[in-house]
């Protein structure tokens, strides 16, 4: 199977600039239209389609519209966006510069997790680099459009992914989710219409103006649309960062990377899902097997109740608390991990409480947070720990 | 000569402004200068800014890379998630603990060294990894590990 083409990370790069200048020939709804047309979906895990977000924004009454970017990737597993500004700094920059002429507005953020403080340097370069070359700052071009960029950092906390609480931190407070509605398109940051998207799905916008909505679409696989960043780590013989066609299978990653005596894949970091080896020929697509940034392989010497136990610790520590069901339940599966470790835990069955617990959490939580902590007991427990009073078969 | 909480707070509220949404921004400049974000700091930024004390120090002790208490000069911030885990980080963790005689959480008692673990910090591709101070640090042995510590002053 032909590895499709690679546009992110691809060699083959336009030219800095190209995609901001074919915008602003454009009009900013037709900016908004091409991007819609594409079917992009958000990069960051959520997937919710970008140019809605966009249309939303633009529409929005209010000035001072914002643009920020979600450089918070702390998904356990995931490392596509510290790779791609590493490497493509700028393409990230002209995204978000496309965006702000798209809804209007001329002021944007990168927030930045404090774990990547080395990238600071790079993309304050990539930043000046653009300013020097009119591509950013006061009036671009001689067009009349201005459009600026502010570098901040986060503090550690994974919770801050979420969108909300991004803006709860840019804000000067504790990263908790809010309420929604309203949503950031109507009252985001310092209330102001607001779109918040990944690195990645930035990154992705000058290819989608300077290649058209139908091209990009026809990038994709199985209902998907464009290419994605894969971060693949654990038991394979080349971590590192893949771009495949939006949809690709779970097994043509992995054959790429040289995993082998697989025994299970975290697909979408320790909120995703923990497939088997029979699982391997789903997509990587929204509908099957979302895939956020992360895949993560365990051969056949891990104890996948280590890998749920690790993952439950995080969970722990990085739930914020706010939300009784999120806070109380993680703590409450990591007591019933530790006691399986212990032995004290004859079957199944004694766990239905737990599996009650995961749906109350699922339901009762504000945010991706404590909606999606408890995917990984239900899948490790269901698909991979057996219990002395297992009935055969069973 | 060192700056006081107080002047840290001043700088950065000249360059950052006195708008809440400078809060992260200030705590950040105090804490990356002081390693930690004293009681003074709190004070003044909470002054500043024009609200309570309770409601900076309640965002100081909400992120993880902020800290009430002070920390060493260098501050070691090693994975403890899966990938890392996988690749050894726990020996890697046994091997500094020893060499420094202290536990995650800890200072060395001559405030050189503060040893903590930490949440993902994306460097899965080349694990264990750890971050001291803002540079990284990959694919950790037992022995690279404690060399790199050792050569901190």
């Amino acid at each position: 199977m032909a590895a499709g083409k690679r546009l992110l990370l691809g060699d083959d790069q336009p030219s800095i600039g190209e995609a901001l200048i074919k915008a602003m020939d454009m009009s900013p709804a037709d900016v908004v239209f091409e991007v819609r047309e594409s079917d992009i979906r958000g990069r960051g895990g959520a997937g919710f389609p970008t140019g809605i977000k966009w249309n939303l924004a633009g529409a929005a009454s209010g000035d001072h519209k914002m643009v920020i970017c979600n450089a918070d990737e702390g998904e356990p597993g995931t490392f596509k966006d510290r790779v791609l500004i590493e490497k493509m700094a700028w393409k990230l920059l002209e995204g978000m510069t496309i965006a702000g002429y798209a809804i209007g507005s001329s002021h944007g953020i990168i927030y930045l997790r404090a774990e990547y403080p080395y990238l600071v340097p790079i993309l304050e370069k990539a930043r000046q680099d653009l300013i020097s070359q009119g591509l950013l700052g006061d009036d671009i071009q001689g067009r009349g459009f201005s459009f600026n960029i502010e570098i901040r950092s986060g503090a550690g906390a994974y919770v801050c992914g979420e969108e909300t609480s991004l803006i709860e931190s840019l804000e000067g407070k504790r990263g908790e989710p809010r309420n929604k509605p309203p949503f950031p398109v109507n009252s985001g940051y310092l209330a102001r219409p607001t779109v918040v998207n990944n690195v990645e799905t930035f990154a992705a916008v000058p290819h989608i103006l300077l290649g058209g909505a139908e091209w990009y679409q026809g990038l994709g696989r199985d209902d998907c649309s464009g290419t994605k960043l894969f971060s693949i780590s654990g038991d394979v013989e080349n971590p590192g960062v893949y771009e495949l066609p939006m949809g690709a299978a779970l097994r043509e990653l992995l054959e790429l990377s040289g995993a082998k005596d697989i025994a299970a894949v975290q697909v979408g970091g320790a909120s995703g899902s923990t497939v088997t080896p029979d699982e391997l020929d789903k997509p990587m697509s929204f509908s099957a097997l979302p895939p956020g940034g992360s895949v993560v392989v365990f051969n056949s010497s891990r104890d996948m109740l280590d890998v749920l136990e690790n993952f439950m610790e995080f969970f722990v520590h990085e739930s914020c608390g706010q939300c009784t069901p999120c806070r109380e339940g993680n703590r409450r599966l990591l007591d019933i991990i530790r006691s399986i470790r212990a032995g004290e835990i004859a079957s199944r069955d004694d766990l239905k409480p737990f599996f009650l617990l995961a749906d109350v959490m699922k339901a009762g939580s504000k945010c991706g947070l404590g909606q999606t902590s408890p995917n990984c007991f239900v899948d490790i427990i269901t698909k991979f720990i057996a219990f002395p009073g297992d009935k055969e078969g069973a | 000569m060192s700056r006081t909480p107080e002047e840290i707070v001043r700088a950065s509220l000249e360059k950052h402004g006195s708008g809440r949404e400078a809060v992260m921004e200030i705590l950040t400049d105090v804490n990356r200068e002081l390693g930690c974000i004293p009681e003074e700091a709190i004070i003044a930024t909470a002054s500043a800014v024009g609200v309570s004390n309770a409601e900076i120090y309640s965002v100081v002790s909400f992120y993880s890379f902020f800290s009430i208490k002070p920390r060493g000069r260098h501050i070691v911030r090693l994975c403890s998630t899966i990938s890392c885990v996988m690749s050894g980080s726990a020996e890697v963790l046994e091997a500094v603990k020893g060499d420094l005689g202290i536990r995650e959480g800890e200072t060395t008692p001559d405030g050189r060294i503060t040893l903590e673990t930490t949440s993902c910090i994306g460097l899965c591709d080349q694990a264990p990894a750890m971050l001291v101070n803002d540079e990284p640090h990959t694919r950790l042995t037992p022995e690279t590990a404690r060399a790199i510590i050792a050569g901190l002053e």
